[in-house]
């Protein structure tokens, strides 16, 4: 018998006990189906954290800020100024691995304009701020190098509070409003930002509609004895890297502190923070689920294939008496293998495609299968079946005749 | 002579205990022979018929068919001699229960390769008509009664036209009439020039033989 011969006769079999076939196709395609929809909603996932991470600055973007003191601080602690906009400054001129050094000064003030007023945040920063958030304008223009050089008095108002102090966010352009019982000219006003994980989740963003900007000097100037700040942000120069600017300002900074009092870490976890943390615990969960579903999924299908050999090996016996070679034994357990894992494979993949559409329709999350999903999917599915299909094949052509009549 | 066995032996071998199973062996057999192999239970008949069949190997001494040496064969080679020279049946039966009873009988032509299917065809139905199974031939094997598929097996046995034809204990799963009809097949094939080896602990069985060789605890008594 040839071999193109036994892998028909495997075809074969496998078409005439399609009772079993068909359980081993199950066991495939669901497995193949919830790989498909668990890796896809991970990656509409992925990319929706991608996007949320755009949003505060990109990857490569870092948060300094100052941690806590200890509960007995040493002389050092007590004599470091903490961050300041001196060391903004110094990482400005001095840092060759940063792109853009954006010194961030915070206070809750008191917000008037004509008879309406409340409390609310206002940040002291600089004009990079806009660039490395993204930041676009409604009307105006955002803070100038000009407005931090002469400390002018000027306040760019996010969206909210220009809409609540002003009655509609375009009538706040040029006029005046007082912080913290300074009066500021309204330069600029931002556009509304909103961005959520899930239709049902708070805006991320909304903190950005409800404070105002004013320039950084102005702000240590007007509301400050000293130069403290709350946060520093800072992006990596892409050439050189996170772990690099890293270290580097480290390195600067302990020449000014004398001391390590601050922390750094990545933009995006700390602004949303509720957000943030939900998405890590939805990442993990479903990272988790997907491992378990690949696994068991495996395990699932190699214990079917396995089940229907070893049922099967007094028959290769036979067959064996017959004349069969234990190549054409081999081939034509593969054969059978095959379809049903190409099978298999392709329909988990239509099915986990269709339950991705459900899943992420009812979820409102975006869910794609990408060729890479569906290219795994189909990759893990042949990889198990062929495994879980070559061992038997394997075992059961190494039998002698005899071994295998016995067999079981 | 179409097959001489000298001095076979066979030792299994039980984690650390080796249970003899055959402890050498003569045996000749002449093309045309009909050969009852008996014994009680245990003594090894089943042992000597699967190495007779090429189903296994012996531990030692030397095994010839129609003068080939097939006892230091082994893989694609015996697969060869199996599928050539020896038709062997089993007590069991031991059809493809998802096969036709026509693609049962026709398994070693398809296994020997280079014979076209209708020609394939064309011999399993001539052997199922000499057997008397022309009306079941698009029947499954479990649509059939034992004596019948017996006889199904005798015609898979017979379709490559084998040297000899080897059966083990063929009447041990059926009723006395069914296992007579067997037994009948038997006589005519002999008849007819075939070359038999049957194995069998019943007498009445042995006695329709030309020939008994009887084994006792791994040796010919
Ligand atoms: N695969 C095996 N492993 C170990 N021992 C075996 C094996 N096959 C047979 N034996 C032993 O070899 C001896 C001969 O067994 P065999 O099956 O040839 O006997 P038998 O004459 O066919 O008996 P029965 O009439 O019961 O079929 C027995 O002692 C048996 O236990
Ligand atoms: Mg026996």
């Amino acid at each position: 018998m040839t071999l193109l011969e036994s892998l028909l006769t495997g075809l074969d079999e496998a078409r005439r006990h399609w009772g079993q076939t068909l359980l081993s196709l199950l066991g495939l395609i669901l497995g193949t189906a919830s790989i498909v929809t668990v890796l896809a909603l991970f990656g509409g996932q992925a990319t929706l954290t991608q996007d949320y991470l755009n949003e505060v600055g990109g990857v490569g973007t870092l948060v300094l800020e100052n941690r806590d003191r200890s509960v007995r601080p040493r002389a050092a602690e007590l004599a470091s100024e903490r961050l300041t906009y001196r060391d903004a400054r110094i990482l400005r001129d001095r840092a060759r691995t940063l792109d853009a050094v954006i010194p961030g000064w915070t206070r809750e003030l008191t917000y008037r304009a004509g008879s309406v007023g409340f409390d609310g945040e206002v940040v002291g920063t600089v004009p990079d701020y806009a660039r490395i958030n993204d930041i676009r304008t409604l009307g105006g223009r955002y803070l100038t190098d000009l407005d931090v050089e002469r400390a002018t008095r000027v306040a760019v108002l996010g969206w909210k509070f220009a809409d609540s102090l002003f009655g509609a966010a375009p009538k706040a352009l040029g006029a005046v409003v007082s912080l913290g019982g300074k009066a500021y000219t309204v330069v600029g006003v931002l556009e509304r930002e909103e961005f959520r994980f899930a239709p049902w989740a708070d805006n991320s963003l909304e903190y950005r509609n409800e404070r105002a900007y004013i320039p950084i000097t102005t702000a240590v100037a007007q509301h400050s004895a000293d130069d403290a700040l709350e946060f520093l942000t800072v992006r990596a120069d892409p050439a050189a890297g996170v772990t690099r600017a890293e270290s580097e300002i480290r390195s600067l900074l302990f020449a000014t502190h004398g001391v390590e009092d601050f922390d750094i870490r990545p933009s995006g976890g700390g602004e949303g923070e509720d957000s943030g943390q939900f998405l890590l615990l939805f990442n993990f969960i479903f990272l988790v689920v997907g491992v378990v579903s690949m696994f068991t999924g495996g395990v699932v299908i190699a214990n079917i294939l396995l089940a229907s050999v070893v049922e099967r090996v007094r028959e290769f016996g036979t067959r064996m008496a017959l004349g069969a070679t234990a190549t054409g034994i081999f081939a034509q357990v593969i054969a059978e293998v095959l379809v049903v894992t190409v099978i298999g494979g392709v329909s988990g993949l239509a099915l986990g495609t269709g339950l991705t559409g459900i899943v992420g329709y009812v979820m409102q999350i975006p869910a794609v299968v990408t060729p890479g999903v569906a290219t795994i999917a189909i990759g893990t599915s042949l990889a198990v079946g062929v495994v879980a299909g070559i061992y038997p094949a394997i075992r059961a052509a190494r039998l002698s005749p005899v071994e295998a009549l016995r067999y079981g | 002579m179409l097959l001489a066995a000298a001095a076979l032996t066979k030792t299994y071998r039980l984690g650390r205990v080796d249970v003899p199973a055959l402890r050498g062996v003569d045996l000749t057999v002449q093309r045309g022979e009909f050969i009852a192999i008996t014994g009680p239970s245990g003594s090894g008949k089943s042992t000597l018929m699967h190495i007779l069949g090429c189903l296994d190997t012996p531990t030692s001494g030397s095994y010839r068919i129609d003068g080939e040496d097939v006892g230091t064969l082994r893989g694609k080679d015996l697969a060869r001699v199996r599928n050539r020279k020896v038709g062997f049946v089993f007590q069991t039966f031991n059809l493809m229960p998802r096969l036709t009873v026509e693609e049962n009988v026709a398994l070693p032509l398809k296994y020997r390769g280079g014979m076209a299917r209708p020609e394939r065809r064309k011999r399993a139905l001539a052997l199922l008509e000499r057997l008397g199974l022309s009306d079941r031939v698009g029947h499954r094997p479990d649509e059939l009664s034992g004596g019948q598929r017996q006889r199904v097996a005798i015609a898979r046995a017979l379709v490559g036209e084998p040297a000899i034809l080897m059966a083990d204990e063929p009447t041990g799963n059926l009723d006395s009439k069914a296992g007579a009809n067997v037994l009948d097949t038997f006589d005519e094939l002999h008849r007819m020039g075939h070359t038999i080896i049957l194995v069998t602990h019943d007498p009445n069985v042995a006695a329709r033989a030309e020939r008994i060789v009887h084994i006792s605890d791994g040796v010919v008594v």
